[in-house]
């Protein structure tokens, strides 16, 4: 088991949130609506870090950001050094509600990806095939999104986003729309996938204990407007277990989560 | 002005500006399109004539009668259809049928019945407007829940009551749509039926100048009739929303 | 397949009771004719070769008019979805395709195309390409736009994007347009045939209602009357078919 608590400064981190502001233009007022104000963050390679916050903090808006969805209206995001300035291989993402093809299959649906990004070289469904069994989706793959339940919905989300072999890993509120129970399984589940190859991932959520439970480090965000108040390293080994969330360090980290966010603004050091 | 409506107007003002032009421009032949402006003069010109309102009376004398005929065995015949399952599943299929084929092609046979006068032209507004008032309240008998039916008959209602204080008012939805829809079919009925027999009324006159090769006197009627079919819409939804907020 | 049986049930008590109230003489044969005589005139008309003539060319002109309609329909359809402003710019034209009596237009048809096939299969276009395209551009416009986001998300280009998500999304209201197409097409060919035609199924109502022939006037209503229900039902079976993966909220 291995801790990680320090933030790794001395190699180029892999993601580079350089003083990004996002705005959206309001159709019927004046001025634009800040989503995003000054952000700085800097995420290290294959390190899970968790984004925390109210509703219309900006969370989703930065992550969509990195992915090149979002143009920032001032600042960039870096990504191995490069500019982002549009969707690319290195980044794949997973939403909220599923986003799935509904005509297409589980396994079609896994393919989508591939073949948007022109893999060559081997056989796609093969390739697919391999993420639906890496979910735990087999036997369900001739099976179109209206026959699945949320979870197995949110699975071949997840196996569509790694079948491309991203780097970076992008998921916004993945378990948002499940219930409680499912959710808990879908996260330990998710760890198990991650820690077999270490991707570095960025997960939006709201729920303080999803972000505990997952990350590295949580990005606290507090809104009007969007900024990040705080970033908190967790100091809990790996693998995770459900019990670790009961630890003092744990529970230290969630208080200081809880405290910001309750306090609104208390707007410390961004970074 | 709001873009939609303004890149809207302007595709119009376009449309209307190139038709305009192009037959002064000589690139095409105005005997086949007219133009704008000689539908604008002929619009005045007809208006004047006293015949025109001789037209306009004839024709919707026709769409009245027939589309109150329409509404009045329709609205009956649909809820009637609609509410004894057993007669659902008989009627289904042959309204069905009939929907699907065009009712105009029975204006010929209706011709022959009922001879070239007004009788006929009538038949053809209840044809065209009749089929989609049944339809409609039919499928809004069918959206009557249930459960409001037992709750009136858990409070003592009988069959009388159930009928006119709960599938009346929930089917009203259905009879409104239907009744919409059967207008514009109905319009179309009468205008096509006096375009087939051209004795009398607006359809009558669309025949005689489309044979003059007038067509700036032709499309003058046609706008007089969609200008028809427009109000007649606008004033069943202004009546549709008067009864729903009536409703709610 | 029960609505099958009992539709057929349907027919044949309303035939059954059609053809005793005529030989009863409750109803005048001469305006109503009877199923006897209606299907002997269908046989002698086969034989002859003057059905199939008519629906030859009634269908010829069908296929031709709402041919052009599904194509054209489609791609204004499309266009309208994919570009706002040709949205805007196309949407007073379909208002008053939809809302005018587009068959009172027929005479100025004539005008430019002389009497025969040609005005007929201009109105049928005409009259269908409204539904294609507003049920295309409808169609379109309302992608849950979480589907264009996740593909862009993996690097779709514009053509991605149209062949891979816009299209199979919006595949259901191009169909239900295309249904209401065909009724729409198949009144334009008949009613034109009715005024401009020398052949074709419309036409041999107008012929034999001139000569009072009711008999032969009903069997090609009939005629029409089945291909109408022919196409209307199977092109509601394939929407049916593709509703097979169409689902509630939430995907």
């Amino acid at each position: 088991m291995e801790t990680r608590s320090d933030i790794d400064t001395t190699a180029a981190p892999h993601i580079r949130i350089d003083g990004v502001t996002i705005a959206y233009a309001r159709p019927r007022e004046k001025g634009a609506f800040v989503a995003v104000s000054e952000a700085r963050l800097d995420i290290g390679r294959g390190t899970f870090v968790t984004v925390v916050g109210p509703s219309g903090c900006g969370k989703t808006s930065l992550l969509l950001a990195v992915a090149g969805l979002a143009q920032p209206a001032s600042g960039r995001v870096l990504v191995n050094g490069q500019a982002v300035d549009g969707p690319g291989r290195g980044r794949a993402m997973v939403f909220q509600d599923f986003a799935l093809m509904p005509w297409r299959t589980a396994l079609e649906n896994v393919r989508f990806g591939l073949e948007l990004q022109r893999w060559s070289g081997e056989d796609l469904t093969e390739r697919a095939r391999r993420y639906v069994h890496l979910v735990g989706l087999d036997g369900f793959e001739q099976y179109y999104p209206h026959q699945l339940s949320g979870g197995m919905r949110q699975r071949v989300g997840i196996a569509r986003a790694l079948a491309v072999d991203p780097e970076i890993l992008l998921l916004d509120e993945p378990f948002g729309s499940l219930d409680a129970q499912t959710r808990e399984e879908m996260g330990n589940e998710l760890l198990a996938i991650w820690e077999q190859d270490r991707k570095t991932a960025l997960f939006v959520t709201h729920s303080i204990d999803e972000a505990v439970f997952l990350a590295d480090r949580v990005v606290v965000m507090t809104t009007n407007p969007g900024r990040i108040a705080e970033i908190l390293p967790v100091d809990l080994a790996r693998p995770r277990t459900i019990d670790m969330l009961d630890s003092e360090p744990s529970l230290e980290v969630r208080r200081r989560i809880r405290a910001l966010l309750m306090g609104g603004t208390k707007c410390l050091g961004v970074r | 002005m709001p873009r939609r409506a303004l890149i809207s107007t302007l595709s119009v003002l376009v449309f209307l500006g190139a038709w305009e032009i192009a037959p002064r421009l000589h690139l095409i032949d105005m005997a086949y399109t007219s133009q704008p402006s000689r539908v604008l003069a002929a619009s005045l010109e007809a208006v004047r004539n006293a015949g025109f309102l001789h037209d306009l009376s004839v024709s919707f004398s026709e769409f009245a009668v027939g589309f109150a005929l329409a509404v009045a065995m329709g609205v009956p015949l649909g809820l009637l259809l609609g509410v004894f399952p057993v007669m659902r599943y008989l009627a289904d299929p042959v309204v069905m049928a009939i929907y699907s084929t065009p009712y105009l092609a029975l204006l010929p046979i209706l011709v022959v019945w009922l001879g070239i006068g007004m009788p006929s032209k009538m038949a053809a507004v209840f044809v065209g407007g009749v089929v989609p008032i049944v339809v409609n309240t039919m499928a809004g008998v069918r959206q009557v829940e249930r459960c409001w039916v037992l709750a009136a008959q858990s409070f003592g209602g009988g069959k009388r009551d159930v009928l006119v204080k709960v599938i009346l008012p929930a089917s009203l939805p259905g009879v409104m749509i239907g009744t919409r829809l059967g207008l514009s079919r109905a319009v179309l009925g009468m205008v096509v039926a006096e375009m087939y027999v051209s004795q009398a009324g607006i359809g009558s006159e669309i025949m005689r100048y489309g044979s003059a090769f007038r067509i700036d006197y032709l499309l003058f009627y046609v706008l007089v009739i969609s200008g028809f079919g427009f109000a007649a819409t606008r004033s069943l939804r202004v009546l549709e929303q008067r009864l729903w907020t009536a409703d709610k | 397949m029960k609505a099958l049986w009992l539709g057929l049930l349907s027919f044949a008590t309303i035939l059954t009771l059609w053809e005793a109230a005529a030989r009863l003489g409750v109803m005048n044969p001469f305006f109503t004719s009877q199923p006897s005589a209606i299907a002997a005139t269908l046989g002698e008309e086969a034989r002859s070769g003057e059905l199939p003539r008519n629906i030859t060319v009634s269908l010829g002109e069908f296929a031709a008019g709402y041919g052009a309609a599904v194509f054209i329909g489609i791609f204004l359809g499309v266009l309208a979805g994919r570009f706002r402003t040709f949205e805007y710019a196309l949407d007073p034209f379909l208002w008053f395709l939809y809302s005018a009596p587009l068959v009172a237009l027929f005479p100025i048809f004539i005008i430019w195309f002389g009497l025969g096939a040609r005005p007929v299969i201009a109105i049928a276009f005409l009259l269908s390409v409204t539904p294609i395209a507003a049920n295309t551009l409808s169609g379109i416009k309302g992608i849950n736009p979480a589907l264009v986001r996740a593909a862009k998300s993996f690097g779709a280009g514009e053509s991605d994007l149209l062949w891979k998500v816009i299209l199979p999304a919006s595949v259901p209201m191009v169909i239900a347009g295309l249904r209401l197409g065909i009724g729409r097409a198949l009144t334009g060919v008949v009613v034109g045939e009715l005024f401009g035609a020398t052949a074709g199924l419309g036409f041999s109502i107008a012929y034999y209602g001139g000569l009072l022939k009711t008999t032969n006037m009903l069997a090609s209503l009939a005629v029409i009357a089945v291909l109408g229900v022919v196409c209307t039902q199977g092109l509601s079976a394939v929407e049916a078919r593709l509703d097979s993966w169409r689902t509630g909220p939430g995907l």
